[in-house]
């Protein structure tokens, strides 16, 4: 399980680093989504881990709605970009 | 009863998201959960045939192990070709119907949907297939 | 017995979702079409998760709400996402291209 924990965080490094150089937005935007898919998973097996139902259940928020702002976001963009 | 339908479907969903998310079916959690899928605001739209929407649903799940198929092909595959297609719109009427289409040809790894074309008569596609030995040689 | 065939199976399911993880953001480091990162990303993000939960509800069976609720949002969003980033980062097509469109 910990070995699992350390593979997940080190595919989490790539979008970070993804985000973080200079590149196309929609690039990053692209990079930033993963992490935050990334992340949720991350926030659930850590609370499968250590047994605990109140980490779970943010996780399973932040999968289901998290993403919801980054749709928004990317509506804006096309907004600004036309 | 039609008029009905749809907002008995949407209650229905919402009450099972609410009891998925709170995991405790007693009787006064029930309750709240009912009153909050009627106070939350619903979209007005013509009613549904449920025969139609159960068979893009339908659809739309057995897209889940194709997609794992495809990724699998993907995975493996040495070489990759990218081409845009197209496909035929079932019914634009509906928004529901398209949000499953689209859900149905995007979940899968060899296409996604670019938008529609054609006065919403067909969906843009951007494919991404292994390459064959034909489409590697030149 | 049927336990550890339970925890077995449970971490197959992680590990496969571990390698369509790496195997789907690799792709971003590289300099590919717009689209096909975003090809990869769904393998990745949508695919390699969805083994990655049922991994997990296979080893906490107790607390299948939660995590039916964790796929059903996964695999939506994440899908329309995809659709949404495809279809946003596309310059119009009936008007005449800009220099500000990031054309591929």
């Amino acid at each position: 399980m910990t070995v699992l924990l350390w593979g997940m965080v080190l595919a989490l490094l790539i979008p970070i680093a993804v985000a973080c150089r200079p590149s196309d937005v929609w690039d990053r935007l692209a990079a930033f989504s993963s992490v935050s898919s990334k992340v949720a998973l991350i926030i659930l097996v850590v609370s499968v881990m250590r047994d605990d139902r109140m980490l779970g259940l943010v996780g399973a928020i932040a999968l289901s709605a998290g993403n919801a702002g980054m749709l928004l976001l990317a509506n804006l963009l096309r907004g600004v970009e036309r | 009863m039609r008029r009905l339908l749809p907002l008995l479907l949407s209650t229905a969903f919402r009450l099972a998201l609410w009891c998925l998310l709170t995991s405790d079916l007693s009787r006064l959690n029930l309750l709240i959960g009912l009153v909050v899928a009627l106070l939350l605001p619903r979209a007005r739209s013509r009613p549904l045939p449920v025969r139609v929407l159960l068979k893009a649903t339908v659809r739309g799940l057995l897209a889940i192990p194709q997609a794992f198929a495809e990724a699998l092909r993907l995975v493996m595959a040495p070489a990759m070709v990218e081409r845009e297609d197209s496909e035929p719109a079932t019914d634009r009427a509906l928004p529901l119907l398209v949000f499953l289409d689209v859900f149905r040809i995007t979940l899968t790894p060899f296409t996604i949907v670019l938008g529609l074309e054609d006065g919403g008569r067909r969906y843009r596609i951007h494919t991404l297939t292994p390459a064959s030995k034909e489409d590697s040689e030149p | 017995m049927a336990h550890s065939l339970v925890d077995h199976a449970s971490a197959v399911l992680l590990g496969a979702g571990l390698v369509l993880w790496f195997w789907g953001t690799w792709p971003l480091l590289g300099t590919h079409s717009y689209l096909r990162k975003l090809h990869a990303l769904s393998v990745a993000d949508t695919l390699g998760s969805l083994l990655m939960l049922l991994g997990l509800l296979l080893r906490i069976p107790g607390q299948w709400p939660l995590l039916t609720l964790a796929l059903l949002g996964l695999v939506v969003w994440n899908t329309i996402f995809g659709y949404v980033l495809a279809a946003c980062s596309l310059p119009p097509p009936p008007q005449p291209a800009t220099e500000q469109d990031s054309a591929p």
